[in-house]
């Protein structure tokens, strides 16, 4: 366990260094806990978890149940693209004041919901309860089901109180509401194809993945929730097979889908030349399909070389520069520090707001031994382990930047705002791109 | 709240309470805030100022969690505050409540009083704000931390000659300006909050976490010893003013007025200053000039603009009357905060705008959000938005750009350096209000010019082709999409509809059968599909193949024999696509009966299978017909066909419908008749000739007849060739064919589909991998919750299933023990394989499954990587 100064105490088993983990106290790395009062946590809540999820459902119309802040800070926050409906993009609240929460929100959201269907002709609605609403009382899955039985459309109630569970917690709310969107489609008959979840087009990289499905043949029956429709999403349950790109995110679902639907699931990462060449072989491994799997073998082996001849004209570039990563999600987390290691670049500082217990076990046996692992970072020990390992860039979100700025260090975006692709083999190409531009730029020579 | 919407808000116009109160603890040296709730809020507002100022925002959150909430966040905020000042070390703490915290009646004054008397030696001033996000916006926020500040600070009343300025939320631009001005004026004063440092710093060796600037505690605390305070603040009422609490509690004289934005309001803040004993330096009123300059080199071009003006009360008031006192008309003065008085300041000054320039006047709103605000635009006709770029989507829907000015500013840099204050502000303002009506003239004036002037009617408008008759270039596009009719039709894909079970011939060569999805010929299919089936299928397959450009009926038996099935589909598809091709295949035996009838349903293109135009030929060929009621046999049978097909044929070629013709090669019985054939049909109008191989089915007639090679059916065709077109890509389809030739997809629109990966046990020995992530050997075999089962040869590696471990339960229910698989079901899951590879395993288990004689390898690895290495060394071991 590190010790130091400025780490608070109730921090320091959240912090591990290979070194300190494989002396065998078997203690792991304490993660998946509330945030520590007052440390200054980079996570966000459980309305923020489930809001991230379900908002790339193109012509869902998705209400936020409370006081303006949570709609306010949530409007438009990915960047998400579309091919249909632009509905997503649209802020709509019930602006709670403070009548509303001494008498109640109840009626206010059932009058808004039939403004909505009147005005809009809403087929499917989200209707996120915040912290308030959990606290007053408002009973917003009676208001949905009314709503429901009045107007013929889905509702569904996504009761998100931020203070009632982590950022984790609400992905697995999304995925329930999905879950019952779907439900009264569970045993439509099957047919060829596979849903491809856990990935919100951003950037476009659902129609990346897509475009490499349809070289290999294989059709996809459904995007859960990149560039969904809803009509898209109840298809869902007619697939082969489900393939997971954001675990953390989405795993759940998937699990949900096989228990209840019957249709397996495998984990996948387009995310480094690796990562992408091994999930597309083996998707059309998991189908059975021969012709798929051949495709998979000529297009990998072709676009990997491609890549490769790329980047050795980077790596010179690269040489003896340390990266620190700070994301969402331990698998993503993962793929990066694997993407680092393609490129040359060592990872000496590594850390995640939801990573769970066995990412940060598959994280300890891809870094080398001094690198510092941290689970729900704040800025001081960020600012404090950069510094100390010498790192020359910071991959993180936008919380994270200025920080990295301000220490002298390069900095990519890894966030849901980002407007480049970085997964498959075109977003290699962007990554290293990226990550030279950052860490090679004239302005460093002239700050130091 | 919105236009249509009366119960939403759409597309917010406002941040909430603490945003505004983190704000402006922002501009008070060595202070940090904690908000008080859950712990998004304190996240969210970071993001959101972080983009806007390109800085570091620290912000510290209770984190209050379900237990805080039932119980009370009082040991949640003493904790946050002990591990602030750990990480920190603030003079001063900003307590801002949340919408949570105010809900569950949290006491903070209490919490705060514990604290000191729990930490006795602590010096750090601990200030709260009951900043509820349902109590106003972040305007109000930010005026109530101030005044919480102001009204929780020790005081010294000692007279000191100071001048206390008051600011709404400024940008630290702004902030130095105005400092800039108090400085060149010669005045001593407090700025209050004074963010030109903390959210714009400069670049330095080591980083500090507190940044230094603003406000310190010992200036506040002189305060109430100035002796005048002026409030840059029309609309923050007089409840939670801090210059109105210093006036009534310690007698500083107070004046409050716009932000110095504009000429009268910049001459006016100056001449209060003046008045309040500041010196007019000579570079003021060169700058004051400089202004007015600017504004008599723009006026033309900013009488052009129609703006849309939102944000902050105090900000749309200063902005909305710089753009009056320069001939922009603003058409919408909008604020998201609650503000009636805003209206009533701004009413006349919009209406003498209006009435100057000849135009209706515009409209103030309060508690408006973007949708309300996109309504008015649109109705009244804006050119310009001024604002923050949370009015982007709705610029962009207007087609016009926005100055921006104001928080937050999400999607371009320099939110923190863009001045809007005194004579430099007001002309950065004022230039760019200019330039961006100047760009869209430049951009649009040629075409708004040839829109208006050029009279596009002089050019005739072109006849338009008749709608009821296929026109010629019509059906010729139509087969060129069509797969089986041109062989560039390729890349085009057809459907074939299984929806004529019956035949009314029996050929020599023919046995329809059902239920084989692997054989691949005319005549089979999986199912006979009834019309409502089969245009489902049509639907289920248009959506996934979007190049599917052809409906065709082709059996398995006749489509005519089966005419009100054939009618009804095609019917109800041409209802939904008035696009799609219909084609069709038939012996010709009805042709004469229904050959107007496809037409008028829409078909475009027919297959007639003519085999001989000799009906002794054809006798050998044919079985039986059945015709009118009646089955004739032999010559009969022969004759009345041939005639049909004949007639029919040309009955429909010459209506324009395109038919193509096949002909089945039989050795010895039409092979030399073949030339005849296609002779005789091409006289008759046929499009294309298509001359195929005999597939001898087993229980037909002509099941051992001897085939015609491949080189051979070539020969013949090209013998044709000139004679007629020929076909060369047949690949004589099913009769429930989906996509393109190439590429039959029919096994994914059949039901039920075989589930994926299941797989019949071979004799090859499996590897069971324990992996939590699917990519890595990365599980403990006694975790693994899942085994990833590959096949290698030691060359390659092959994943074959996924099982769950849960399965191999032996319908035990306490499968899980503690959440952890039980090791009984682990073993079973695997007792198929040869080998296990885990990233650790027990002794025990390792002892177990070598006595199953499975071998355990203990890695960390890619799963291929493992897979392939174990392998081979297996391969190595077995040579040895």
């Amino acid at each position: 366990m590190v010790r130091r100064q400025s780490i608070l105490e109730e921090r320091k088993k959240s912090i591990i260094d290979k070194a300190s983990f494989c002396r065998g106290d078997g203690s792991g790395i304490s993660c998946g806990k509330s945030s520590v009062s007052g440390a200054v946590s980079q996570r966000a809540c459980m309305f923020s978890g489930a809001r991230v999820v379900l908002n790339p459902i193109t012509d869902a119309y998705h209400i936020i149940h409370g006081p303006i802040g949570c709609a306010s800070y949530t409007w438009d926050i990915r960047g998400s693209l579309t091919s249909g409906s632009d509905t997503f993009r649209t802020s709509y609240s019930t602006d709670l004041r403070e009548t509303d929460v001494i008498f109640g929100g109840e009626k206010k959201l059932e009058a808004a919901i039939d403004e909505l269907v009147a005005q809009e002709s809403a087929k499917l609605i989200f209707v996120y309860g915040t912290c308030i609403v959990g606290v007053i009382g408002d009973d917003i899955d009676a208001v949905c089901r009314r709503a429901e039985e009045k107007h013929g459309i889905r509702v569904i109630p996504v009761k998100a109180s931020g203070f009632s569970g982590t950022k984790s917690q609400g992905y697995k709310l999304a995925c329930d509401a999905i879950m019952q969107l779907v439900e009264p489609y569970k045993n439509i008959p099957k047919v060829k194809g596979i849903n491809i979840l856990g990935d919100f087009n951003l950037a476009g990289e659902m129609w990346i993945i897509k475009s490499y499905m349809k070289k290999l043949g294989i059709p996809v029956v459904s995007t859960v929730t990149g560039d969904a429709s809803c009509e898209s999403l109840l298809r869902m349950p007619s697939a082969q097979l489900n393939i997971v790109q954001c675990a953390g995110s989405s795993t759940y679902l998937a699990t949900r889908m096989e228990e209840e639907l019957g249709i397996p699931f495998i984990k996948v990462s387009f995310f480094g030349a690796e990562d992408t060449t091994n999930s597309l072989i083996r998707i059309a491994q998991a189908l059975g399909d021969e012709a798929a799997v051949r495709k998979a073998v000529a297009f990998t082996t072709e676009e990997a070389e491609a890549a490769e001849a790329f980047l050795q004209a980077y790596r010179p570039k690269f040489e003896g520069k340390k990266a620190a990563i700070y994301v969402g999600g331990g698998f993503k987390a993962i793929s990066l520090i694997k993407q680092f290691n393609e490129m040359g670049i060592e990872t000496v500082v590594v850390g995640t707001q939801t990573g769970k217990e066995e990412d940060y076990e598959i994280i300890e046996h891809l870094v080398n031994e001094n690198t510092v692992i941290l689970d729900d970072a704040n800025p001081s020990e960020l600012e404090e382990f950069m510094l100390e390992k010498g790192a020359n860039i910071l991959v993180g979100g936008v919380k994270e930047r200025p920080l990295a700025y301000k220490l002298g260090i390069a900095f990519c975006d890894h966030n849901h705002e980002r407007k480049h692709a970085l997964a498959g083999f075109e977003g290699i190409r962007n990554f290293t791109r990226e990550v030279n531009l950052s860490i090679n730029s004239p302005v460093w020579e002239y700050c130091r | 709240m919105g236009a249509n919407l009366k119960s939403l808000n759409v597309n917010p116009c406002k941040m909430c309470m603490p945003m505004g109160a983190v704000s402006a603890f922002a501009g008070i040296k060595n202070c940090m805030s904690i908000l008080h709730g859950s712990q998004g809020c304190a996240t969210y507002i970071r993001r959101h100022m972080a983009t806007h100022y390109n800085e570091p925002v620290d912000i510290a959150s209770s984190s209050l969690t379900e237990h805080g909430t039932v119980f009370g966040g009082r040991e949640n905020l003493l904790k946050g505050l002990e591990n602030l000042i750990k990480l920190y070390n603030p003079q001063i703490i900003g307590v801002a409540t949340t919408c949570l915290a105010e809900t569950i009646g949290e006491d903070v004054p209490a919490i705060i009083r514990e604290f000191y008397d729990t930490h006795p030696e602590s010096t750090v001033k601990i200030v709260s704000v009951a900043s509820a996000g349902y109590g106003g916006t972040q305007y109000e926020g930010f005026n109530r931390a101030l005044w919480s500040v102001v009204s929780q600070a020790d005081m010294d009343p000692t007279p000191n000659g100071y001048m206390n300025i008051v600011t709404p939320m400024l940008s630290p631009a702004d902030c130095r300006l105005l400092k800039n001005l108090l400085d060149s004026m010669g005045l001593k004063y407090v700025l209050l909050p004074d963010l030109s440092e903390n959210l714009d710093g400069v670049h330095v060796e080591r980083y500090e976490r507190l940044k230094g600037g603003g406000t310190s505690l010992a200036d506040i605390s002189k305060m109430a010893g100035a002796r005048h305070t002026i409030e840059l603040s029309l609309f923050n009422g007089d409840k939670f003013s801090p210059g109105k609490y210093l006036e009534e509690r310690y007698g500083v004289p107070l004046t409050k007025m716009a932000l110095p934005v504009g000429i009268r309001d910049t001459d006016a803040f100056i001449d209060t200053l003046a008045a309040l004993g500041g010196a007019r330096p000579e570079a003021l009123v060169t700058e004051r000039g400089r202004y007015i300059d600017a504004m008599i080199d723009n006026h033309k071009y900013c009488a052009d603009g129609r703006a849309a003006i939102f944000g902050e009360p105090d900000f749309v008031y200063s902005m909305t009357r710089l753009c009056c006192e320069n001939g922009t008309v603003p058409v919408i003065a909008a604020t998201g905060s609650v503000c009636p008085a805003l209206k009533a300041a701004l009413e006349d000054e919009v209406r003498r705008a209006a009435d100057r320039a000849l135009t209706e006047g515009g409209v103030v709103l309060d508690d408006c959000d973007f949708d309300l605000l996109e309504n008015h635009a649109k109705a009244l006709g804006v050119n310009l938005m001024i604002g923050s770029s949370d009015g982007r989507r709705t610029a962009r829907r207007l087609g016009v750009d926005i100055v921006r000015c104001a928080f937050p500013i999400h999607d371009r840099v320099g939110g923190q350096r863009i001045k809007t204050l005194c004579y430099e502000g007001s002309l950065n303002i004022l230039d760019q209000v200019a330039n961006d009506l100047l760009a869209k003239k430049e951009e649009g004036f040629r075409e708004e010019l040839y829109d208006r002037y050029f009279d596009k009617e002089q050019q005739a408008a072109p006849v338009a082709p008749a709608q009821d008759i296929p026109s010629i270039p019509d059906m010729l596009k139509k087969t060129e999409t069509h797969p089986c009719f041109n062989c560039s039709g390729g890349k085009y894909a057809r459907i074939h509809l299984p929806i004529a079970p019956k035949c009314n011939i029996q050929c020599n060569y023919c046995v329809r059968k059902y239920d084989c999805p692997n054989e691949s010929r005319p005549g089979v299919t999986t199912s006979v599909l009834a019309p409502e089936e089969a245009v489902e299928r049509y639907v289920a397959a248009k959506s996934k193949i979007p190049n599917l450009s052809v409906v065709g009926i082709a059996g398995p038996g006749d489509a005519l024999a089966n005419f009100d099935e054939t009618r009804e589909t095609l019917r109800r598809i041409r209802a939904l696509d008035p696009d799609v091709t219909f084609c069709l295949s038939t012996n010709g035996l009805l042709l004469p009966l229904y050959a107007q009838e496809l037409i008028d349903l829409g078909v475009s293109h027919i297959t007639v299978t003519v085999n001989a135009v000799d009906p002794e030929i054809g006798a050998k060929i044919y079985k039986h017909i059945d015709y009118m009621g009646t089955r004739f046999t032999g010559l009969a049978a022969a004759s009345i066909l041939l005639a049909n097909q004949l007639s029919g044929l040309r009955y429909l070629t010459s209506r324009g419908i395109i038919c193509k013709v096949n002909t089945v090669l039989l050795r010895g019985i039409n092979d030399t008749h073949i030339e005849e054939v296609v002779k005789k049909v091409k006289e008759l109008g046929a499009y294309i000739s298509n001359i195929m191989q005999l597939i001898p089915v087993k229980g037909s007639a002509f099941e051992n007849l001897e085939l015609v090679s491949n080189r051979e059916i070539m020969a013949i065709r090209e013998k044709c060739a000139p004679e007629l077109r020929q076909m060369y890509h047949c690949r004589q389809c099913r009769a429930d064919a989906v996509g393109t030739l190439d590429e039959d997809q029919s096994l994914s629109f059949r039901s039920p589909c075989k589930s994926a990966g299941a797989r019949s046990v071979t004799k090859t020995k499996k590897y069971a991998v324990a992996s939590k992530s699917g990519s890595l050997v990365d599980q403990h075999f006694g975790h693994a919750r899942e085994f990833y089962i590959y096949e290698s040869d030691g060359a390659a590696v092959r994943f074959i299933e996924k099982r769950l471990v849960k399965n191999y339960c032996n319908g035990k229910e306490d499968c899980f023990e503690d959440k952890k698989p039980a090791m009984d079901s682990i073993l079973s899951a695997v007792s198929d394989c040869g080998y296990v590879l885990a990233l650790r395993i027990g002794d025990a288990p390792a002892r177990k499954l070598q006595s199953l004689g499975i071998e355990v390898i203990s890695t960390y690895d890619r799963i291929e990587d493992a897979v392939l290495k174990a392998a081979a060394g297996q391969q190595k071991k077995e040579i040895c």
